[in-house]
């Protein structure tokens, strides 16, 4: 059975990548455009992972990523942080949060591939 | 030392006198023709003062010579009185005419010195008036002497003689003395007075200069400092101004024209500080305008590469080998593109001071490492050598390591993208207390005229290159900022035809105040 990555992401482009990318990698997504849809399909799907945007209206990618880690069950999906400012110290604010890995924007669709099988080999 | 600080100490009396001179609503003209005013005043009062005291020293001079005029009318009286005596009498023993004529003129003549001494002796007239009394006795018995004698009765008047004129003549005798004493203690308790009267005007005079004196100096002082304070305030406001401190105003008692400046500077101030702050604002707006631009440009931009590579990994479909080669052009400018945008909001962070720095501990010879990892398949695509030597057990340094990497990265990549063929090296070492990275390349050099120029924003050396060989002529100005940032310099040493060496200083502990210049 094949994993399932769900994708938080409000830009529809950049959802169509990582899902053009992903599925041709073999995996399963489940796409969310805000944060809320994110938690939601978080706790009823109970992905393998999840990429998770930071910038996002109304509920950023933080504080999603904040109620993902702090609810049981759902703390133990590796969550992988996308930022778009890749200098502002938004790395240690992805840790913070609980995020499990983090790649800057621009990502190259190689680079998060990679990043994306050091959890599901 | 010691005076001057007791002169500024504070003090309350005067601070009041200062304050209440400051509170004043005049003119500092006013003020100080008041001041002056007052002391020339002082000054007439004084004259008038001298002047009545010399004219007291007269009058008592005055009093003086009629007193000694007086004792010489007293002591002519006494004179006469004696000479006369002795003349009536030796007279009177030889019974001739020629002589007893003689004596009754004298004594008229001693009735003239009689009359004389009315004049001088006003305050004696009880005295004078017994003197008049006896005289008048003595020129009766001395009448009725001659007039015996001529009437040849000699024996009669030597017995009235000497019954009668004797006692009498004695009796003016003492008289006269008497008014001599008088005249002579009135002189005494004169001197004594007029010593007095001196000694007292002495006093008046130096008590009234003393007073003018303090009068005038304390209304000097007074008035100066009413001055001096609120132009030290205003100074200090000023200073402030100048420091960029626009919240503080000048508070001064004065109501003159001090006050109208201190209420210019306020407003002065006020201004500033209300144009500093949508300078600010202005600034903030940029920098976050700059921020939001550039994010709304890297988004769609993200999305052109991110489905350019998917087309390139053959995700959706074979490409032909021709079109491959525009995918590749179009990847490569993609990129150009997205490292202008970078290099513009960095710069415009740093240039808005909101650039700071992740300051933590870093090994240079990782960040050399980093950089050379990053950059060799670009040198081998050129074919050139890519060399680095960094000195053994460096020490580690304080500093933001990826910001350094940053620096360090745009000097390599300037380097293999200006140089055709050769090699390019990387050395690090420590040297007193800073890291000292040197890149060398055997690129064409840097003329000496524009090796200034190279460092500021937008410039390289032939502005066809910057297409030519692609950057954004940024990078040099941005590594410039941050190894400023970090308290350290960069420079170029180089020659035309004989390649070129970036350097920087790092110092290894920063200084914090630096730390967002």
């Amino acid at each position: 059975m094949s994993k399932r990555i769900l994708v938080v992401e409000d830009q529809e482009d950049n959802r169509r990548i990582v899902r053009d990318l992903l599925t041709s990698a073999g995996y399963e997504l489940l796409e969310a455009a805000t944060g809320e849809e994110g938690v939601r399909l978080a706790e009823s799907h109970r992905p393998d992972l999840i990429l998770m945007d930071i910038q996002m209206p109304v509920l950023d990618g933080y504080e999603a990523t904040r109620r993902i880690k702090g609810t049981d069950g759902l703390r133990q999906i590796p969550i992988i942080v996308v930022t778009s400012y890749a200098l502002s110290g938004d790395d240690a604010k992805a840790r913070a949060a609980g995020a499990d890995a983090y790649v800057a924007k621009p990502f190259s669709p190689r680079e998060l591939l990679a990043k994306i099988r050091q959890f599901l080999p | 030392m010691t005076s001057l600080a007791s002169w500024t100490r504070p003090n309350r009396i005067r601070d009041l006198l200062v304050e209440s001179v400051a509170r004043v609503p005049a003119r500092v003209q006013t003020k100080l023709l008041a001041a002056f005013l007052t002391i020339v005043g002082l000054l007439i009062v004084l004259g008038a003062v001298g002047l009545s005291v010399l004219s007291g020293i007269n009058d008592r001079t005055d009093e003086l010579i009629k007193l000694q005029r007086k004792i010489a009318a007293y002591r002519q009286v006494q004179h006469d009185t004696t000479s006369q005596l002795y003349g009536i009498s030796t007279a009177l023993l030889s019974p001739d005419d020629r002589m007893l004529d003689a004596a009754l003129r004298q004594l008229n003549q001693f009735g003239y010195d009689l009359d004389r001494l009315e004049f001088v002796a006003k305050d004696e007239a009880e005295l004078l008036g017994r003197v008049r009394r006896e005289y008048k006795g003595f020129i009766d018995v001395v009448t009725n002497v001659v007039d015996l004698i001529r009437s040849g009765n000699a024996a009669e008047a030597r017995k009235k003689q000497i019954e009668k004129a004797g006692p009498l003549a004695d009796r003016l005798e003492r008289l006269t003395n008497q008014l001599v004493n008088i005249a002579e203690a009135d002189m005494v308790g004169a001197i004594d007075a007029t010593e007095g009267a001196y000694r007292k005007s002495q006093f008046i005079v130096i008590g009234f200069v003393l007073g003018s004196i303090l009068l005038a100096l304390g209304l000097g002082y007074v008035i100066s400092w009413s001055l001096i304070e609120p132009v030290t305030e205003i100074g200090a406001g000023l200073r402030q101004i100048a420091a960029g401190d626009f919240t503080q105003r000048v508070r001064i008692v004065n109501r003159d024209e001090l006050s109208t400046l201190a209420a210019d500077l306020n407003r002065t101030s006020e201004e500033l500080g209300r144009l500093y702050q949508q300078l600010e604002a202005a600034s903030r707006h940029k920098s976050e305008f700059l921020a939001n631009t550039s994010h709304e440009l890297r988004t769609p931009l993200n999305a052109i590469l991110g489905y350019t590579e998917l087309i390139q990994d053959n995700i959706y479909g074979e490409v032909p080998e021709k079109i491959r080669e525009i995918l590749d052009r179009v990847q490569s400018n993609g990129r150009h593109l997205l490292g202008l945008i970078n290099d513009v909001l960095d710069l415009s962070k740093i240039e808005a001071g909101q650039l700071t720095l992740s300051i933590a501990d870093y090994s240079i010879k990782e960040v050399v490492q980093t950089v050379v990892a990053s950059t060799e398949s670009l040198a081998a695509e050129k074919k050139l050598l890519l060399k680095a030597d960094v000195a053994e057990d460096l020490p580690s340094g304080e500093g933001d390591e990826r910001r350094i990497t940053q620096a360090l990265l745009n000097l390599v990549g300037n380097a293999i993208k200006f140089t055709e063929t050769g090699e390019i090296a990387v050395h690090a070492a420590a040297v007193n207390g800073a890291f000292e990275v040197a890149v060398t390349d055997t690129g064409p050099g840097i003329a000496a005229a524009d090796q200034q120029r190279i460092f500021e924003e937008f410039q390289q050396v032939d502005s066809s290159s910057t297409r030519r060989k692609g950057g954004t002529g940024l990078g040099l100005s941005i590594s410039k900022r941050i190894i400023e940032m970090h308290g350290g310099r960069i420079w170029v040493e180089s020659e035309l035809g004989r390649g070129s060496v970036f350097r920087f200083t790092l110092p290894l502990r920063p200084g914090i105040g630096r730390a967002s210049a």
